[in-house]
């Protein structure tokens, strides 16, 4: 266990930001902490690195087994990159990156050689030696960011941790920086914990994600896991991209209308209302009704542009809309024109009991 | 007249943008301007040296060989030489502490800081007189220690540092609050000291507003006049500051020699002008130049 927490609380006058978590993170594996903001993710990460403290109590932190949580930052040998990258505006990009090997005392600090040669390698590693000798504000944001990562590298650091690590950037180069962490990552393996609140981003590059709500964390498995299997409606929501029907639960399977489903059982008591929970590219459309295992519905619009056509729905029985999405090839089949009735089938329902309200 | 005789006129006025004011106006502000600089700022500084060459060089440069006036140019030198790097270590302290630091009585503190501002300096010098004088609070202490403190060098320093106390912390407070705690994080997750983290980090990053407030606090320690009279007793050769000395020479009618040291802080005043233009504009163009005050 490369970092693990336990029973941390952390409270700001009423608010309580962190409820009792314990976390563990594998090691050499790279974890997405993901939540709303306020959700508790970056005071995590804070307490983590040690500029944050937990509430007095039966909190601790360790690193590969050791009792770090009474060292000071200064100490924990953890890298952090900050949202805001923090580079130090008045040193170069070298010097921003060397600043950690510079500032150790004489009995630890490389020889100059050296730190000149690290610093190289990691200009390489991030693929920004020709602009060693610019300044912060000479650079754009994605090229910030891969500083701030070089410079928290630089140490040799047990464990990184980064706080929204593309957060201010625009969404073309945070694309292409995730996938540029993720191979990084691969490349040097190095424990990572990273806070985000983008679930297409922490379900892209994390291999385990966590998913936190108001300071606790929700559910923690690989991103098909969380995808799939949401433990909560609370996820189902967050994830997004999902239709929610009413209806209720009888004999194993949920009765959505009068149309029976299977479904899994997500959390929740044995109350017969609930709520069922379905992806719209899990929903099958066809032209003719299937016995009782179809709904009828009507076409309101559709648009077809992109890898995928997006279909919206409305039931015929009471109206409520719901969104499906087919592939090209079986919305070319079809020609569905809007106004039509058509017949859906739902797949893969997992259904809650319903006392949670979106 | 043609099409082309109607471009040509076009193009020779300069067009005119929404916000702008017609010519008599736009004459009219700027004229009153200038007429409100000159008759204000550049007739009297004109005059001080007008007058102090009113009868030569010679004279002039005589001034100074009074030994009278060169205890006053001593005294005031000292005086800023104490008052200014005090100044300059407490402004430093206290807006760290606000800017970094979240603390019960920070806004008291704020406040308590821009006292010497809202207080007449004449008061300032009293409250000295109060405390230290024969008559005062501690007096009867100090003088069975015969320290003295008030009419001699302390009182004078003391009244001093009180008086530009503000202007360091002043100048540092909102410059240290708009570039926030992260670098400082930075420093320390990196494994810095504090103290080394404070000298390779805090300090680079606010070395021209600390120069800026150095040379505001500077110009006016040695030009303070009314808490220093205050506490000096006025002995000359021993108590004078540049201000006092001046305003006994002029009321003893030798205005050469009053405008003649005069020019002195008159030229203080212009150095420390270049300076601060100087530091603004080395602050503007200092790399990665992001900053959150423009002084």
């Amino acid at each position: 266990m490369s970092i693990e927490v336990r029973h941390i609380t952390r409270q700001f006058g009423k608010f309580k930001a962190l409820d009792d978590v314990t976390l563990k993170v594998e090691s050499g594996e790279l974890v997405a902490l993901l939540g709303p903001s306020g959700s508790g993710k970056t005071t995590l990460l804070r307490i983590i690195a040690g500029l944050e403290f937990p509430d007095p109590g039966p909190a601790q932190v360790l690193f590969y087994g050791d009792d770090v949580t009474h060292l000071p930052a200064s100490q924990r040998k953890a890298g952090f990159a900050f949202q805001h990258y923090a580079l130090f505006r008045h040193l170069s990009v070298f010097e921003n990156i060397a600043f950690g090997l510079r500032v150790r005392p004489r009995a630890t600090r490389p020889p100059e050689r050296d730190i000149l040669q690290r610093v190289e390698t990691l200009l390489k590693l991030v693929q920004l030696e020709p602009l060693a000798q610019r300044y912060p504000a000479q650079l754009s944001g994605g090229q910030r960011q891969r500083v701030a990562l070089a410079r928290a590298l630089a140490v040799e650091p047990k464990v990184l941790l980064l706080d929204e690590p593309f957060g201010a950037l625009d969404a073309k180069v945070r694309k292409d920086l995730r996938r540029w962490l993720r191979r990084l990552h691969d490349e040097i393996h190095i424990t990572t914990l990273f806070v985000t609140h983008d679930q297409e981003e922490a379900l892209e590059v994390a291999d385990r994600v966590a998913i936190m709500r108001d300071g606790r964390i929700e559910q923690i498995g690989t991103p098909d896991d969380i995808y799939d299997r949401p433990a909560s409606p609370f996820i189902y929501d967050f994830l997004g991209n999902v239709n929610l029907f009413h209806g209720r639960i009888h004999e194993g399977r949920v009765l959505i209308g009068d149309t029976a489903f299977e479904a899994a059982r997500g959390a929740g008591g044995p109350q017969s209302q609930a709520v069922a929970f379905v992806r719209p590219h899990d929903i099958r459309v066809t032209r003719e009704a299937s016995g009782r295992s179809t709904l009828a519905a009507r076409l309101v619009r559709c648009h077809a542009a992109g890898p995928v056509a997006q279909l919206e729905l409305e039931r015929l029985d009471g109206g409520a809309a719901f969104a499906v999405q087919l592939s090209r090839d079986q919305f070319r089949q079809l020609q569905p024109q809007p106004g039509e009735q058509l017949f859906v089938e739902l797949q893969n329902v997992r259904v809650f009991s319903d006392d949670y309200s979106i | 007249m043609g099409p082309a005789a109607t471009l040509n006129r076009a193009s020779m006025t300069p067009r005119r943008r929404p916000t702008s004011e017609p010519p008599r106006v736009r004459r009219l502000l700027i004229g009153l301007a200038l007429g409100f600089l000159a008759l204000f700022l550049v007739v009297p500084l004109a005059s001080v040296f007008a007058h102090a060459l009113a009868r030569g060089w010679g004279a002039y440069l005589k001034s100074f060989h009074d030994p009278v006036t060169f205890s006053a140019i001593k005294l005031t030198v000292i005086a800023a030489a104490i008052a200014v790097p005090l100044n300059c270590v407490f402004g430093v302290a206290a807006a760290w502490a606000i800017a970094k630091f979240r603390f019960p009585g920070k806004q008291l503190l704020i406040t308590l800081i821009d006292l010497p501002f809202s207080v007449s300096p004449v008061i300032s010098g009293l409250i000295f007189v109060l405390l230290f004088g024969a008559q005062g609070a501690l007096g009867p202490w100090l003088i069975e220690r015969e320290i003295q403190i008030i009419f001699a060098v302390p009182g004078i320093v003391l009244a001093t540092t009180f008086v530009t106390f503000p202007f360091v912390a002043r100048e540092l407070i909102p410059l240290m609050q708009a570039q926030g705690r992260s670098e400082e994080e930075a420093a320390i997750v990196l494994g810095a000291s504090g103290w080394k983290t404070f000298w390779r980090v805090t300090l680079p990053n606010i070395k021209w507003g600390l120069l800026y407030g150095v040379i505001l606090c500077n110009a006016r320690a040695m030009g303070e006049f009314g808490a220093v009279s205050v506490v000096s007793g006025h002995i000359r050769g021993e108590t004078n500051t540049i201000p006092l000395h001046i305003e006994i020479l002029y009321n003893e009618y030798n205005f050469v020699g009053a405008f003649a040291v005069a020019s002195l802080l008159t030229l203080l005043a212009l150095v420390t002008l270049a300076l601060k233009t100087w530091v603004e504009w080395k602050n503007a163009s200092a790399p990665g130049a992001n900053h959150g005050s423009s002084p």
